[in-house]
């Protein structure tokens, strides 16, 4: 086998050993992009247990008509009720 | 390339006709036909124009199925293509059509959307719409996980012509569809008054063809009558359903009021976002009240119109039928030609489609198109330190001892770094009610702590190292999965036996055909599974969880055996049991016999005293102050037994089934045959001889001792992992 030959297989190979170390990296990284997906999954499954303990879609549920307007009508009632909060504690503190 | 022909039925379509032919023209079809049935309008003049094939018939003649099977017969294309008169081409309409027919050979029939045309009102441009919506594909995974990126990606997965096979919806519609000629010739239109399509569709899927919808060959169409037009339309459309498939419009005034309120609230926002508003919302507003409302009362009256008087129907139908026909009674001329004159038989009771798919339906896909392919494999994947696994389990409840093995092992496994996930494959919808972060907290509480993910089906599926099946009713629904590089199936006892002959058994057997590599809960059930099915197989040894399974600081007792008498298990051959505790009892009356496992009263030949289904710790303490413990398998060995030795309690078990492959013949176990006077002198011999108890005790204790959770999890991920190597030793070879 010729000094060129040789030269070359070793290059293949070099570039053989690389790939490899490459698809390795490559696929911890995937483990480890699947762990965190899981565990974030995971965990959102932890707190939404009681909404699927009682069936509550709330993406469906704000669909629905009415849901906006309530919602609205809730922000509004809060409002004015910080704002005599409010008024309460200025006048205690006057 | 496939030559195609059009066949256009007509009669009085002077309105579109001109821009459908040329349309036709332009899209390239080999051979138009038109069929008159007796137009007084321009029709006639303006197919001869166009220098179309003209076929004219005699208006009473004419029938939906019976003129279409007519034009198909003169016409040679090999896909033949149906339009009404008022349905026109949109651009790229047959190119759409022959890619359908190339998504595979058994295609028999495709069809496209309808898109309103521009003066079409609010309420049918919104169904049409939504309608078709409704058979487009969702966005495959790949597709969910580009839309981080590339917004376009789940709109091009949207208009993705989407395969239909039996299960699926039957629907199709003659305005705009196109069918195989082979198919045509063996399926061909039923004779009936109205929805031939609609038949053609449910027989097409039950002879096993597959039928597209194809989003991108679509037409311009609509049926835009004024109110009563539409309602005595929808007498007819009900009418001809109920004849050709059997379904009954319900009504009731509450459900219809309900519906119209929110179709004429979705026809309300609809117009608004076409920028419609004040006046012109108004009168949307009262027009679409009166259609839906007309609707539901004319499709209910539809559905009963065999009960209506002639006259009455015949003013109620915009084709002006007056007569009907029952479901019984269908018109089709095939059926009636084959039935004798007068048939003893009653009218059959025709059922509309009550199930979305059949639960079985993924074995079918199985045994049809095989497994799905597997991921080429990565050299050095088997040792990669972390793997990807995902775990497909049945429907569980609490005290499922198969469960609980899984999870004891599974989540060591994701202790160990390796990440993992679980999914339930839910045959017939057992679970169904219960939602999928419930099912994670239940597995939390009844089996052990698991912090990945849980999903109910495979909807949100993402690809494993190793996807691992669990039971006799996961392992269809393994193969099915993609974006896999292994499958390997975790075998907890030989599942045919637990069924009688039948179709449960039958699909058991055939798991173990698959070439998953079998991770089996004991050597007997392993070399069973080698030997019957020549699966490739390794075995795990059953772990006690031994800060539970323990001697306890109490007395034990001389005078009492324990029966773990689990009727509802078969395999537990609980009546062998009580013929054997009988025999005792007869022997020695005073003994005390306890029976545990069943909340249910048994019918016992002797006195005993019950302690129902227990925890594990009760079970702990039971164990420790009780005599001798009974627990039989007829298939493989379960917990039991290895807890009840770990708590020094001495077992009798059946001999000559699996105990042996575990405990040896001469181990710490008291082996005997399926006897119930051998199984009494067992016992009995026991009872009568404490230094031989003494020493079955001690001998158990050390014997389980070796016997963790820990251990079989080592033996599990060495079988995954053998999984993985099995692959990579196949691509060598191959």
């Amino acid at each position: 086998m010729s000094a060129a030959d040789t030269s070359s297989e070793q290059r293949l190979q070099a570039e053989n050993e690389r790939l490899r170390a490459r698809v390795a990296a490559l696929e911890t990284e995937l483990v480890e992009t699947q762990a965190r997906t899981d565990a974030v999954v995971g965990e959102w499954q932890e707190r939404a247990y009681w909404l699927d303990r009682w069936h509550l879609d709330l993406n469906a549920l704000m669909r629905r008509p009415g849901a906006s307007e309530l919602r609205e009508a809730l922000r509004a009632v809060r409002a004015v009720m910080w704002r005599l909060k409010r008024l309460k504690r200025r006048l205690m503190d006057s | 390339m496939k030559s195609v022909a059009a066949i256009v039925p007509v009669k009085d379509g002077e309105r579109y006709l001109q821009e459908l032919l040329a349309a036709l023209a332009r899209e390239g079809v080999d051979e138009i036909l038109v069929i008159d049935s007796g137009s007084r309008d321009r029709s006639l003049e303006i197919a001869r124009a166009a220098g179309v094939d003209l076929l004219e018939i005699e208006p009473g003649e004419f029938g939906h199925g019976r003129t279409r099977n007519l034009g198909a017969e003169r016409t040679r294309g090999e896909l033949i293509c149906f339009l009404t008169q008022d349905a026109t081409p949109c651009p790229g309409w047959l190119e759409a059509y022959r890619e359908a027919f190339a998504l595979d050979q058994r295609v028999g029939a495709a069809y496209g959307p309808h898109l309103p045309r521009a003066d079409t009102s609010p309420m049918i441009a919104r169904e049409l719409t939504e309608f078709f919506a409704g058979f487009e594909s969702r966005p495959s995974d790949g597709d969910r996980e580009n839309d981080a990126h590339e917004n376009g990606a789940s709109a091009s997965a949207a208009h993705a012509p989407v395969l239909q096979r039996q299960g699926d919806p039957a629907f199709l519609s003659n305005v705009n569809a196109c069918y195989a000629r082979a198919c045509w010739e063996e399926i061909r239109f039923r004779d009936v008054a109205y929805s031939e399509d609609q038949a053609f569709g449910t027989d097409l899927l039950a002879a096993g063809w597959l039928k597209v919808y194809q989003p991108r060959a679509a037409v311009l169409h609509a049926h835009d009558y004024g109110a009563i037009e539409f309602m005595r339309r929808y007498f007819d459309e009900y009418r001809g359903l109920r004849e050709t498939t059997g379904h009954v419009e319900p009504f009731g005034t509450i459900a219809a009021a309900r519906h119209v309120r929110a179709a004429v609230t979705g026809d309300r926002r609809w117009a608004a976002e076409q920028g419609l508003s004040g006046a012109e919302l108004a009168r949307v507003t009262a027009r679409a009240t009166i259609h839906h409302g007309g609707r539901r009362v004319f499709s209910a009256l539809g559905s009963h119109a065999a009960r209506i008087p002639r006259p009455v129907s015949s003013l109620l139908s915009l084709e002006g039928r007056s007569e009907s026909t029952t479901p019984g009674q269908s018109t089709d001329s095939r059926s009636s030609a084959a039935a004798p004159a007068e048939s003893p038989l009653q009218a059959p009771k025709r059922l509309p489609q009550l199930l979305p798919h059949d639960d079985y339906s993924v074995v079918t896909d199985v045994w049809r198109d095989g497994p799905t392919p597997l991921l080429e494999p990565v050299p050095g994947m088997a040792e990669r330190e972390r793997l990807r696994l995902a775990m497909v389990i049945p429907p569980f409840a609490r005290g499922s001892g198969g469960h609980n093995t899984l999870f004891q092992i599974f989540s060591r496994l994701e202790r160990r770094g390796h990440s993992c996930s679980v999914w339930l494959a839910d045959y017939h919808n057992q679970m169904r009610e219960v939602w999928p972060a419930v099912l994670r907290h239940d597995i939390n509480e009844f089996f052990a702590s698991f912090q990945g993910p849980v999903y109910r089906g495979f909807d949100q599926w993402q690809g494993a190292d190793v996807v691992i099946a669990t039971g006799w009713q996961t392992v269809h629904a393994a193969l099915r999965l993609d974006q896999c590089r292994a499958r390997a199936y975790v075998v907890n006892d030989h599942e045919p036996e637990f069924f009688a002959t039948s179709t449960e058994r039958v699909l058991a057997e055939d798991t173990y055909r698959h070439d998953l590599h079998c991770i089996a809960a004991s050597p007997w059930l392993r070399d069973l599974l080698i030997d019957r099915y020549a699966a490739s197989a390794d075995a795990f040894q059953l772990g006690v969880e031994q800060e539970i399974y323990r001697p306890r600081p109490v007395q034990r007792r001389t005078d009492t055996v324990v029966y773990y008498a689990r009727h509802s298990t078969a395999r537990r051959a609980v009546p062998i049991g009580l013929l054997a505790l009988t025999e005792l009892h007869r022997k020695r009356p005073d003994l005390r016999i306890v029976l545990f496992g069943s909340p249910d009263v048994m019918y016992a030949a002797f006195p005993y005293e019950s302690m129902g289904v227990l925890s594990p710790t009760q079970l702990s303490w039971l164990y420790s102050e009780a005599t001798v413990g009974l627990c039989l398998s007829l298939t493989n060995f379960s917990l039991m037994p290895k807890e009840m030795l770990a708590c020094g309690l001495p077992c009798v078990e059946l001999a000559g089934v699996s105990a042996e492959s575990i405990f040896g013949s001469d181990g710490p176990l008291e082996l005997a045959p399926l006897d119930p006077r051998a199984i009494a002198d067992t016992l009995a011999g026991l009872l009568d001889d404490p230094g031989r108890r003494e020493q079955r005790s001690r001998e158990g204790i050390e014997f389980v001792a070796s016997h963790t959770w820990e251990h079989a999890t080592d033996e599990v991920e060495a079988g995954l992992r053998h999984a993985l190597r099995e692959r990579e030793l196949a691509a060598s070879v191959s």
